[in-house]
């Protein structure tokens, strides 16, 4: 089937099998291997992007199913050299060790400081609790989430 | 760029995201069942293709394996649900999917033998076996009990868990005509390089292994599996790159667990809280089959007993069985854990049967000097560490307030870090800077930092010149790899050792040391420590846990505090970060985290969500306090990415006792046995 969709700022028409989950079209089709997969039961957000601005678990949807619609991936998040403020303070505070939960998480995190600038620390934990990460145990993932929303109420990009 | 920046810029180069032209995606056909007669494989590539075994590598090896080998393919029975019996490929991994359907597996299915108490007497599993007793040894020596004023005795046990990193198992593997290039997810390079080989019968010449960016471990990434034969000799015949990657499901089963132990104690003591001595059999759930790793673990439990107690006499029977279970992997801490939980519980039971304070029994029975105990482990004075532990918990405030359905539980442990084999480190100065490759590398613990560190404070020189290499084992010699709470120790001396080496070549050359001299030539050094004996490796730790627990026996962690000897912190950051991360896998060891299988064998948590891995929402924030007593070694480092998983399961679990009033022998626990008033 013929799809065109907008990813992180460009149009992308293409042929996908109706099969084709939307995380292997991102992975395989257009090679942006930032979005990962880390179950088969749409448990753990490793694979999670924004679609139109919302926050979705990209194995949970076909690749047809985003027609006309706009994608973003972590690859997408950064303006070229320059790091969007959740990634800077994912750095700064620790938020990763072995990476492989860290683009999900930060997609969600994004998704959940669109909504809601000041979240507190409660609110931060129901918000990426659909993403699952084995090596933190999530405190350092918080204070990094925290550290990027006062930035951005701080005036930092 | 620093690999942190490519992970969260979504740069990261994990296996999966390794792309070769014209690659074939693999994927496997798994036994249905836990034990059954494989009546007819019929399609795609199975044991009558490659007939081979698996070799004893990885942490715990032994070289040797066990009489009953793991088979790459299962040929005429299967011994485990999930094994692999025949294997498919094709373009992409829908078509590999499809073709899954093509093979023609037929069982006569058997009655499994799932738990290790009853393997000791159930029917051997395997053809040709006397019994399912794989191992049976008493350590330390037998001793008169008459001195004894209290003796208590009680049984424990330990369920299996699934190592569950985000980043399940992957490899990539590119025979290019004389040579198989593989690219995987690995703690341990150089054990997949030589477990291909020795699977394969190929030279080590002809096989180079890369390590891939490793999302976690956590254990179960160090062994050789049947699927990376597979991948190397589908790549063979076919000549073109082949990967597989397993799926969450496949980990559960196919990926080896941790943990599954039983535990009986029996401890003595005198009426002032004295332990004079333990008496246990420790039988361990080894799985199908059993690597070196798994038939040691009882040894390994039994030996770490005492801990951080000076209890002199000691008399174990350590036990490994086979069952029709996944082969027995390590799980962070491998049998560090379950030696703490079986003695700590038993500390708790004396301090209760004394009517003592849980942290004065402890402190009574710590040493003020080295201690060597029955079994030969040896440590270092543990009083003064003990009661500064007790403080800086702030124990003694936590355990007066008053508690209601609240409880508050402690804990002391030994981590005993996995010295053995050492590590290698290749340092190489060509342009002005130094490259550095280890035997063992980083997945998630941040090697670049400490070896970059290190490097700059024995040259003198400026850490922005250091660029820490990708595993490969075609850089470097030989190398060991990263688990047991070993890298900082064996890892950081290793490079010590190496700069100290490229240091002695620019005095050879130059007269003197400088680094101005160092980074104007051409210098390369590798080495490889093997030996460490010294107690002070042996690192002391302690935790609080405090809980509240409702009356429908939901447990709701609220404090949990470690106090840790972390040597001299090579990065405290990360040290912390570990701590924090371990103390998650400590709680949901014990709350959330399980392996169930039903009686016919089924799987019954086949999600990792099932499977218990859990989201911030079910777990507490951490105090991660720890305290730097230098190791003799030249860096001054201890171990510690095991800590948490050893010392928060009995702190948490005494925590909900004192809350409950239910005595609690096994973990994890099943909420029903907390529903109710407090008893
Ligand atoms: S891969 Fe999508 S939720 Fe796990
Ligand atoms: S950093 Fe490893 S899973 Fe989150």
């Amino acid at each position: 089937m013929k799809i065109s969709v907008n990813v992180n700022g460009r149009n992308v028409d293409a042929d996908v099998e109706p099969r084709k989950l939307l995380v292997d079209f991102i992975r395989d089709d257009l090679h942006l291997t930032g979005t990962h997969v880390g179950c088969d039961t749409s448990s753990c957000g490793a694979c999670t992007v924004l679609l139109d601005g919302v926050a979705v678990k990209s194995c949970t949807m076909f690749a047809v199913q985003a027609n006309n619609r706009n994608i973003t991936t972590i690859e997408g998040l950064s303006k070229g050299d320059e790091l969007h403020r959740l990634q800077s303070a994912f750095i700064e505070e620790g938020g990763l060790q072995c990476g492989y939960c860290t683009p999900g998480m930060i997609m969600t995190s994004a998704w959940l400081l669109s909504n809601n600038a000041a979240p507190t620390e409660e609110e931060i934990r129901n918000g990426i609790s659909g993403n699952l990460c084995r090596c933190t145990g999530y405190d350092s993932i918080i204070r990094s989430i925290q550290k990027a929303s006062s930035d951005r109420r701080g005036g930092r990009k | 760029m620093e690999a942190t920046e490519r992970f969260v810029r979504g740069k990261g180069r994990y296996v999966g995201d390794i792309e070769l032209p014209g690659t074939l995606h693999l994927a496997i056909i798994r036994s249905k069942y836990a034990r059954a007669r494989l009546l007819r494989v019929e399609g795609g590539i199975s044991g009558r293709d490659l007939s081979a075994v698996i070799p004893d590598v990885g942490e715990g090896a032994r070289g040797e394996s066990w009489k009953i080998k793991q088979p790459v393919f299962a040929t005429g029975q299967v011994n485990y649900l999930g094994q692999p019996v025949a294997a498919v490929y094709a373009d992409n991994k829908y078509l590999a999917e499809d073709l899954m359907d093509s093979v023609d597996v037929s069982y006569e299915p058997m009655q499994p033998v799932l738990d290790e108490q009853e393997a000791m007497t159930a029917e051997p599993i395997h053809p040709g076996l006397n019994s399912n007793v794989a191992t049976d040894q008493f350590i330390g020596k037998d001793f008169e009990e008459k001195d004894a004023e209290v003796v208590l005795d009680d049984a424990f046990k330990i369920g299996r868990i699934a190592t569950d990193p985000i980043e399940t198992r992957g490899i990539l593997v590119n025979y290019d005509g004389s040579r198989l290039n593989v690219w995987v997810s690995t703690q341990a390079m150089f054990s997949i390089r030589n477990g291909l080989c020795a699977t394969l019968g190929l030279p080590i010449t002809s096989v180079r292994v890369m390590q891939a960016d490793t999302g976690g471990a956590f254990g179960s990434k160090s062994a050789m599996y049947p699927e990376y034969a597979i991948a190397a000799f589908v790549s063979m015949k076919t000549r073109r790159p082949v990967k597989w990657l397993e799926s969450r499901k496949e980990h559960l089963t196919a990926s080896r667990p941790g943990r599954g132990v039983s535990g009986s104690m029996k401890l003595f003591a005198k009426r002032d809280g004295t332990v004079i001595g333990l008496k246990g059999e420790i039988i361990v759930n080894g799985g199908a089959y059993l690597d070196g790793l798994a038939r040691f673990s009882p040894m390994f439990i039994g030996m770490q007993l005492t801990g951080p107690y000076a209890i002199r006499n000691g008399y174990i029977r350590a036990i490994s069985v086979v069952t029709n279970t996944p082969p027995l992997g390590p799980y962070r801490g491998a049998g560090r854990p379950e030696a703490a939980f079986f003695r700590e519980r038993m500390m708790d039971l004396l301090a209760d049967e004394l009517k003592l304070d849980p942290a004065e029994i402890r402190i009574k029975n710590a040493t003020d000097q080295v201690f060597t105990n029955p079994f030969g482990m040896r440590i270092i004075g543990s009083r003064q560490f003990m009661t500064e532990a007790f403080d800086s918990l702030e124990y003694y405030k936590l355990a007066r307030e008053p508690n209601g359905r609240r409880g508050v539980g402690i804990s002391c442990f030994v981590l005993v870090p996995a010295l053995m084999e050492g590590e290698s480190c290749k340092l190489k100065v060509d342009n002005g800077r130094i490259k550095a490759w280890l035997g063992g590398n980083s997945h998630g613990q941040a090697h670049e930092v400490f070896v970059r560190k290190l490097i700059g404070s024995t040259l003198d020189v400026s850490t922005g010149v250091v660029d820490v290499q990708p595993g490969d084992t075609d850089m470097i010699t030989s190398g060991v790899g990263v688990w047991g709470s070993r890298s900082a120790i064996v890892a950081g001396y290793a490079t010590v050792l190496a700069s100290q080496t490229l240091k002695e070549k620019v005095v050879k050359t130059k007269g003197l040391y400088t680094p101005e001299y160092l980074l104007a030539g051409n210098y390369e050094a590798e080495v490889l420590n093997e030996k460490f004996d010294d107690p002070s490796l042996n690192s002391f730790g302690a935790n609080l846990v405090t809980v509240d627990v409702d009356e429908l026996g939901e447990v709701t962690v609220e404090e949990c505090r470690s106090y840790y000897d972390v040597g001299n912190a090579l990065n405290r950051e990360m040290v912390k970060g570990q701590i924090a991360g371990g103390m998650a896998q400590g709680i949901s060891s014990v709350l959330y985290e399980g392996l169930i299988f039903s009686k016919d064998g089924t799987l019954l948590t086949d999600s990792i969500a099932s499977a218990g891995v859990p989201p911030a929402r079910e777990l507490p924030h951490f105090v991660t306090g720890i305290t730097e007593h230098p190791s003799s070694l030249p860096h001054g480092a201890k171990g510690v990415g095991e800590a948490p998983t050893i010392g928060v399961p009995p702190a948490l679990v005494r925590a909900i006792e004192k809350a409950t009033g239910v005595r609690i022998r096994n973990i994890p626990i099943h909420p029903e046995v907390l529903i109710g008033p407090k008893k």
